[in-house]
């Protein structure tokens, strides 16, 4: 029986007071509560950042790696143990910055990864530089005259990249966050989930406020409104729409949502048994008529 | 009885698979035999080449001079004419011109119709090096039947048109050769038919490595570990391994750490530039305890360097990379049979002591093919040290908001394991320094505990590691000890037989476990000693270095090479009978370098 208080961990969070990575660890101990996913049996692989810290402050096996190498490492995990539940944790520096080649990969691989990506359009950690997140125009340290380089786009880049799933939430709605995370965890193949999440410490911009007021749902309660995530071209104008609308609307929700086989779908030795479950002793004696 | 045969033409022409059916030939036949390749790095154009040296005694690598050379350019003539023994032919294609060569009296020249050939057996033009392949076996006038088991073998899995295709332009080179009445000078009949193998370092390398437990692989191609890669793809299916051609080697070695944290003996397999963007990872991995195999096959740096030669300039790198102070082992095997224990063995270390392990090998021996007997399998044991059997044994249950303890601090430095997926064995692993959990921690005492934990892996290693061999004499016995480590042991082993014979008394220590070192043990293996020479294929005479840091011994002599080629056994003779006419004095680095200069990726700057 799973409870939410097995996923508590004594030690103090340490983010800034109302950093929107609370939020974050919140809604994935509801979400993986509510899911019904014992702890033990998922996995968070993180970079380095801020949102790098997210293992620490739940309770579930966590492996906090390298700038940028979120995404390898969970890709290793899910291959060695396809049985475990596999979150990968990235930032806008770390996912789309130095590690943002092992993005464009993992998407045409399809594992049945969950990919949440803590996107507060700075570098936090490392106190307030331009990201490639960062809004045109936006004065940074290092950007003292506004940035000069065009936004990456991570929803766009999804969806021509070959992600099965891809949602974006915005941390000020937490129970929207749950559903998307909820959502994002049990769509099985590659799913990433972008997180509007305010630095209330370098980012003074892209506040709570600024969200609040340009957000809105894909999926509301109006049906004809809604938005076919089956449908490519739809999702890449919505997901071009906060450009286009110089950030006046900013849609959240699921984008695009397609079955499409896994990646561990294709190696039928690990369909009953994942190869950590294989025994190690072989014998080799039967490549010899290959070498005789 | 020895025979080298030299096969040579464009790259892209089948010289390589033609090589390595020749040792095939020639293995089956009783005989010790070794193919060892030269190509640039270019998949036309360039001059490749396989040298087939057979003998029925024990042989190692490649030797400077050819008996018979299969020219299928006129390039190859030019390349390989120069250094044939008297006496030797050339076989090569009648089309090519050769009468720009000067060409040697004491070589033979025989033309064949080999495109001809080829054709009238029903053969393409890809299929020439297979018309001279039969030439060639005809010419020492071996026996046909061998060469169409090894094709049926082969060629088995693309069906009997293929196999007849290939037997068919053999038999036509054979029996035009035979019906000409050209003959090499010598004649090699089969000797027994106990089947040995026939294996690269690096199928070595990865044979070991699935014996020994490996599960997944991941790599990015590049030369010369590409064909480690290739070998496991071939054994996926058959041992149930996972292996993933990655996006990069960041990528690569971040995957295997990923899959070791999860329970799955990792491994990844690269060369000196790809080595260098695991860096990072490789004290991830030291840090955060996981185990990991590296397969370093090094090449000639820095950078690009010469990407299809030889080198051992990658040792330095390869024991100090990575910020930080952490343990690690590095092993160098130094035939096929080591290529395939020591892998066996890295996995063991690494999990055991849950540190990073690299087996160094270089080109010259993961690239070259070697006869071999079997693999004893009984020797290999799979230890898997401290990761506990919660299948058996489950763990108690963990008060409410704490984790297991994964680094508790212990007297040997080696922590309790658990997997992901294992019931109240949460924790997290981190490139951090963390507490006994795994949380990330700056406290001074915990950060110097943890530090000295891990550092007292290595007095535990110390246990496992194996005293440098001597070879031959006891040191008091010679004037003369060569000490070499991995792949060197291949051009020394060659090299001693002919010292003999010279009547220079020379003994070898040969190093396979490069580090951590034992100081007691190799002051013991290099005690009475008279004349020390450190033979390395680098400039700097890194492992001398190394031995000197650690033991404070210091080498006579450095005899060095760094062109790209390993040494020749000639060379090495060479060298010692010019120190022992100097009475072993004179300049204490000696460097070799080939007498004829050669240049595969050009050829056009020798007028070709």
């Amino acid at each position: 029986m799973v409870a939410i208080t097995d996923f508590a961990v004594k030690e103090k969070t340490q983010w800034c007071t109302g950093c929107g990575d609370f939020a974050i660890v919140g809604a994935l101990k509801q979400a993986l509560n509510e899911l019904g996913i014992p702890n033990y049996q998922t996995v968070i692989s993180s970079g380095i950042g801020c949102s790098g810290k997210t293992p620490h402050y739940l309770n579930v096996y966590g492996f906090e790696g390298l700038h940028g190498r979120a995404l390898p490492v969970a890709s290793g995990i899910k291959l060695a143990n396809n049985k475990l539940n596999v979150i990968a944790m990235g930032g806008d520096g770390d996912g789309y910055g130095i590690g943002a080649g092992h993005f464009i990969h993992i998407m045409r691989r399809n594992y049945d990864i969950t990919y949440i990506v803590h996107n507060n359009q700075i570098y936090g950690l490392t106190t307030g530089q331009a990201s490639p997140t960062t809004q045109v125009g936006m004065k940074t340290k290092t950007t003292p005259g506004g940035v000069i380089e065009t936004q990456f786009n991570p929803i766009a880049n999804a969806i021509i990249g070959g992600a099965t799933f891809v949602g974006r939430a915005f941390a000020g709605d937490i129970v929207h966050l749950k559903t998307m995370m909820k959502e994002a965890i049990s769509h099985r193949g590659f799913a990433h989930l972008d997180v509007l999440q305010p630095c209330v410490t370098f980012n003074k911009l892209n506040t709570y406020d600024f969200f609040t007021k340009r957000c809105y749902k894909l999926q509301n309660t109006d049906p004809a409104a809604n938005h076919n995530v089956e449908d490519k071209f739809a999702a890449l104008q919505k997901a071009m729409e906060d450009y286009n609308s110089n950030y006046e609307k900013i849609p959240v929700g699921i984008f695009y949502k397609v079955e499409r086989p896994t990646y561990e779908d294709s190696i039928p030795w690990i369909k009953e048994k994942a190869i950590v479950e294989h025994d190690l002793k072989v014998d080799i004696s039967l490549v010899y008529s290959d070498l005789e | 009885m020895e025979f080298v045969c030299k096969i040579a033409g464009q790259a892209g022409a089948g010289v390589m698979t033609t090589g390595r059916l020749m040792v095939k030939c020639f293995t089956r036949g009783g005989y010790h035999a070794i193919g060892y390749p030269e190509y640039p790095s270019l998949i036309r154009g360039g001059h490749n080449t396989v040298q087939v040296r057979i003998s029925d005694k024990p042989i190692h690598g490649p030797v400077q001079t050819p008996d018979v050379v299969i020219a299928l350019n006129k390039d190859a003539i030019f390349y390989h004419m120069n250094s044939m023994a008297p006496g030797g032919i050339i076989i090569y294609d009648h089309l090519i011109d050769a009468s720009k060569f000067k060409l040697r009296e004491d070589v033979r020249m025989h033309p064949l119709p080999l495109s001809k050939l080829t054709q009238e057996a029903g053969g393409t033009e890809q299929m020439k090096n297979t018309a001279a392949l039969g030439a060639a076996l005809a010419a020492v006038d071996y026996p046909f039947e061998v060469l169409v088991g090894i094709m049926k073998d082969e060629f088995k899995r693309k069906g009997e048109e293929v196999i007849k295709k290939n037997v068919d332009a053999a038999k036509a080179g054979y029996d035009h050769v035979k019906n000409n009445g050209i003959k090499s000078v010598k004649t090699i009949k089969p000797i027994s038919d106990k089947r040995s193998i026939i294996i690269t370092g690096n199928e070595a390398i990865t044979l070991g490595s699935i014996k020994g437990g490996v599960k997944f692989y991941s790599a990015y191609p590049m030369t010369p570990a590409s064909t480690i890669l290739h070998y496991m793809i071939e054994n996926e299916k058959a041992f149930h391994l996972v292996v993933k051609q990655t996006e990069d080697e960041i990528a690569a070695i971040n995957y295997a750490i990923g899959a070791s944290f999860a329970g799955a003996r990792s491994m990844v397999g690269t060369s000196g530039g790809g080595f260098a963007l695991m860096v990072e990872a490789l004290g991830m991995a030291a840090i955060s305890e996981t185990p990991i195999v590296i397969a370093l096959a090094q090449r000639v740096g820095p950078s690009t360097g010469m990407p299809t030669w030889t080198e051992q300039g990658d040792l330095r790198f390869a024991l100090h990379a990575s910020q930080g102070d952490f343990p690690r082992v590095v092993l160098a095997p130094g035939d096929v049979q080591e290529c395939f224990f020591l892998s066996a063995k890295a996995h063991n270390l690494a999990e055991k002591y849950q540190i990073p392990v690299i087996i160094m090998s270089d080109k010259n021996l993961s690239e070259s093919v070697f006869s071999t007997e079997k693999f004893d399998q009984a020797k290999v044991k799979i230890e898997r040290g401290k990761l506990l059997d919660t299948h058996k044994h489950p763990l108690p249950v963990l008060p409410p908001m704490t984790r297991w303890k994964r680094y508790t601090i212990t007297e040997d430095g080696v922590s309790d394991r658990v997997l992901p997926g294992t019931p109240n064995g949460v924790h997290v692993s981190t490139s951090y320094e963390h507490d006994e959990t795994g949380f990330s921690s700056e406290s001074f005492a915990m950060r110097t505990n943890q530090v000295q934990k891990r550092a007292r892996k290595l007095k535990l290693l110390m246990g496992e590691l194996e005293a440098p061999k001597v070879y031959g004499a006891r040191n008091d016995q010679v004037e003369v000890t060569l000490i070499g480590w991995g792949s060197l042991k291949l051009s020394v082993f060659d090299a001693l037989p002919l010292l003999e014979q010279k009547g220079i008394k020379v003994n070898f220590i040969h190093f396979t476990h490069l580090f951590p070192l034992d100081e007691e043990q190799v002051k013991k293996a290099l005690s009475g000693s008279k004349k020390t020479i450190m033979i390395e294929n680098n400039s700097t005479a890194q492992f001398a270095g190394v031995l000197r840091q650690y033991t404070g011994i210091e080498m006579d002599f450095h005899m060095l090479k760094y062109d790209g080629r390993p040494f020749f056994p000639e060379q090495i003779v060479e060298e010692i009978e010019k120190l022992k006419k100097a009475d072993y004095k004179g300049d204490k680095e000696i460097v070799v370098v080939e007498k004829e200069d050669l240049e595969y990726y050009h050829p056009q700057r020798h007028g070709l």
